[in-house]
């Protein structure tokens, strides 16, 4: 479903780049770990895939297609849903009004549809209340569900997540971990998660290491492929 | 249209942020409201200045053919016999009423009024005398003429009078003269005069000409009051007394009367009220083929004139007042939208990490700024007028022109003028016995008084104006927008 060709990415120098030349493939149904230290390049990595950046060379196709050639804007609008660590949700806004604003943007089929937004936020673990009132009157836990419930509602088939957990305690990780994992293998959709947490990895189908800057599949899923 | 929900939930979510905008932008639409107004209220004024402010020609003896007249006899006395004791004399010949009327009758000619001034002597009563209101040396004779100690100010009527027009003279008592006074000898009186000589509304006073070989009762029909101000600025016209107060206001006939009888149905001077100052030109030019080369015409449209100037000074403060609060308030409000950008660096990342077009970003900022606007314009024309009314007082008040002039003219000077709405009567007086010393003209000028007026138009140019800021403000504000890399607001 996602594939990179010879990705390539530097900040400055050429010679100095962060990972050269790396062939990766993601499938549909599967949710996916990058591990590594810090400053390795895994954010840069997941912002490249997210449409967030732009490779120095090499591409990155989606289903066979260069994102490039989708337009990154096109691309962020229907084919990937992004969640941060900072959660990144509009502050002046409660939790089903995010739901509606990301549906509106992203022209998602169940876009202007209240009871959908309201279901998924309920199917999530929010109640009544809890969604209409201010995103920021939310604990941690709750704005990073309201979160995913944002990638939920939209129609992307990629899901890539930047350190999901770092804000939360053990069990909110779990439920949060559990949660991708329910939209990789029930919704069917492409979750890439962004982690430094070895518990987040082990729960993921396939867990991608990226150190002395080259990938390595510690844990393969089925149908992935190594460069 | 999910930009403008979402600038309408933000605008909603974050009041204090909102307020303060409104409060910013209704400031500078409300000083650029009141630049508006004023500027079409000085407009406005000029336009009514045109049809309200009358102008007036003012008829009178041509001094420069006088004395052209004069300087040639003299030069065709050099080549006669001399005699010591003969000097030329100027000789100004007085206006005929009848030429008065035919101009009268000229198309754009309101009214006229009649100015003749002489002077006599006080028999039944004191005249007032002040030590630097005596008249002495070369100045208290013309033509072998002797001056009198009361000046006798004659006019078609008191109304007309420039002195009584602008309040420098006030009927205390009793009434002033009309035309129904014509060919009597009812007179206006000063208070002080009345006041020395215990003189009363009713009373008959007595004058002598200054021949002292006739007579005259006068009826006090009225008695007015001289501004302390009258001393000083028509001193100089003064030929009696010297002093103001012994000014007596009488009909022109009586007036002429105690000149000759060769003056019967003559003016010192006729001055024409023109019905707007446009068409002051040609009257002029019409009624300069009824008179002869002895008379001359002087046009007078001061009042206008300076209206305009001082309400074109006015325009021009306007038009600065919303130039800058224009631009003053573009760049304000443009920090402001810099500022607020800055603060929603992080929802703009969001909103293009969804796949927000950057347009979109921009429009919900102006869809924000235009409720703004709304409210803004909507403040500043209820509160305009009143910011309008009261800096347009301030402005004009500014603006308002008071020139003093001076002037020395020679002997024979019939009097001097009043000030820029003309003047006739007693201003006029030095023509018989002769006055070469100064003749003080203060000359205030009339201002209309700006009326500001919110009108559709006004609001129309102001939220064009609104509009444009906004504009201009949020493109320089957002152009950063523009060059924002997700990645760089979200992640890095």
């Amino acid at each position: 479903m996602l594939t990179t060709e010879n990705l390539t990415y530097w900040y400055t120098e050429k010679d100095q780049y962060l990972f050269k030349d790396v062939n990766l493939a993601f499938e549909a149904g599967h949710s996916y770990a990058i591990v590594g230290q810090s400053g390795s390049g895994k954010t840069t990595m997941v912002s490249l895939l997210a449409g967030l950046d732009t490779p120095k060379a090499g591409r990155i196709l989606i289903d066979g297609q260069d994102i490039k050639k989708h337009g990154l804007t096109n691309y962020r609008q229907s084919k990937v849903a992004i969640v941060f660590q900072a959660y990144n949700l509009f502050t002046y806004m409660s939790a089903l009004e995010n739901l509606m604003t990301a549906m509106a943007i992203t022209k998602a089929k169940h876009r202007g549809d209240k009871t959908y937004a309201r279901g998924m936020l309920t199917k999530l673990g929010l109640t009544d209340e809890q969604m209409t009132k201010n995103v920021q009157k939310l604990s941690g836990g709750q704005q990073q569900r309201v979160a995913i419930a944002r990638t939920m509602v939209c129609d992307a088939p990629l899901v890539v997540a930047d350190e999901p957990t770092g804000n939360l305690d053990e069990d909110n990780t779990t439920d949060v971990i559990a949660l991708f994992n329910q939209i990789a293998h029930d919704a069917g959709k492409c979750v890439i998660i962004v982690t430094h947490e070895a518990a987040v990895a082990a729960q993921c189908d396939g867990v991608l290491r990226l150190a002395h800057r080259t990938f390595t599949w510690e844990k393969q899923p089925q149908a992935a492929v190594t460069a | 249209m999910n930009f403008a929900k979402r600038a309408w939930l933000n605008l909603i979510a974050k009041k204090g942020r909102t307020a303060l905008l409104i409060l910013v932008t209704s400031a500078i639409m409300l000083f650029v409201m009141a630049g508006l107004l004023i500027k079409s209220a000085a407009n406005q004024a000029t336009e009514n200045a045109k049809d309200s402010i009358g102008a007036t020609l003012t008829l009178s003896a041509n001094r420069e053919a006088a004395f052209k007249k004069m300087r040639e006899n003299a030069a065709s006395s050099d080549g006669q016999p001399s005699q010591p004791s003969e000097k030329p004399s100027l000789s100004m010949s007085p206006v005929k009423l009848s030429t008065a009327e035919k101009i009268a009758k000229l198309a754009g000619v309101e009214s006229y009024s009649v100015a003749v001034s002489t002077s006599a002597n006080a028999k039944s009563f004191d005249a007032i005398s002040t030590s630097t209101g005596q008249m002495t040396g070369p100045m208290g004779n013309r033509g072998g003429e002797s001056s009198g100690d009361i000046t006798i100010s004659g006019v078609s009527s008191t109304a007309a009078n420039a002195n009584f027009s602008d309040k420098t003279y006030v009927i205390k008592k009793g009434r002033g003269l009309t035309a129904s006074d014509e060919g009597t000898n009812n007179v206006v009186i000063e208070s002080e005069l009345a006041t020395e000589n215990d003189l009363k509304v009713g009373d008959t006073i007595t004058v002598k000409n200054t021949a002292k070989t006739k007579t005259y009762k006068l009826k006090v029909v009225g008695i007015y009051k001289a501004k302390s101000t009258a001393s000083t600025t028509m001193g100089g016209g003064m030929m009696g007394g010297g002093d103001p107060s012994n000014t007596i206001f009488a009909s022109y006939t009586f007036a002429n009367t105690l000149k000759g009888t060769k003056y019967k149905d003559t003016a010192d001077s006729v001055v024409f009220t023109v019905s707007t100052p446009s068409k002051v030109a040609g009257v002029k030019k019409a009624a300069n083929k009824l008179i002869s080369s002895k008379f001359s015409l002087t046009a007078d449209d001061q009042s206008y004139q300076m209206v305009k100037a001082s309400m074109s000074s006015v325009t021009s403060f306007a038009d600065k007042i919303v130039w800058l609060v224009a631009i003053a308030g573009t760049i304000i409000l443009a920090l402001i939208v810099v500022l607020m950008i800055r603060e929603r660096r992080f929802e703009i990342g969001i909103l293009l990490s969804l796949g927000e077009k950057r347009a979109k970003v921009i429009a919900q900022f102006f869809v924000e700024l235009f409720v703004i606007l709304l409210v803004g314009v909507g403040i500043a024309s209820a509160g305009g007028q009143f910011v309008g009314d009261k800096l347009a007082a301030q402005v004009v008040s500014s603006a308002q022109t008071t020139t003093t002039s001076s002037t020395n003219q020679p002997g024979g000077m019939p009097g001097g003028q009043g000030g820029p709405g003309g003047t006739q009567g007693a201003s006029r007086t030095g023509a018989p016995s002769g006055m070469p010393g100064q003749a003080s003209q203060k000359a205030q000028t009339k201002q209309a008084k700006l009326a500001t007026q919110v009108t559709f138009k006004s609001v129309a140019i102001l939220f064009g104006l609104g509009l444009a800021i906004i504009l201009i403000a949020i493109l320089a504000g957002a152009g950063g927008i523009l060059r924002l890399n997700p990645k760089r607001i979200l992640i890095g």
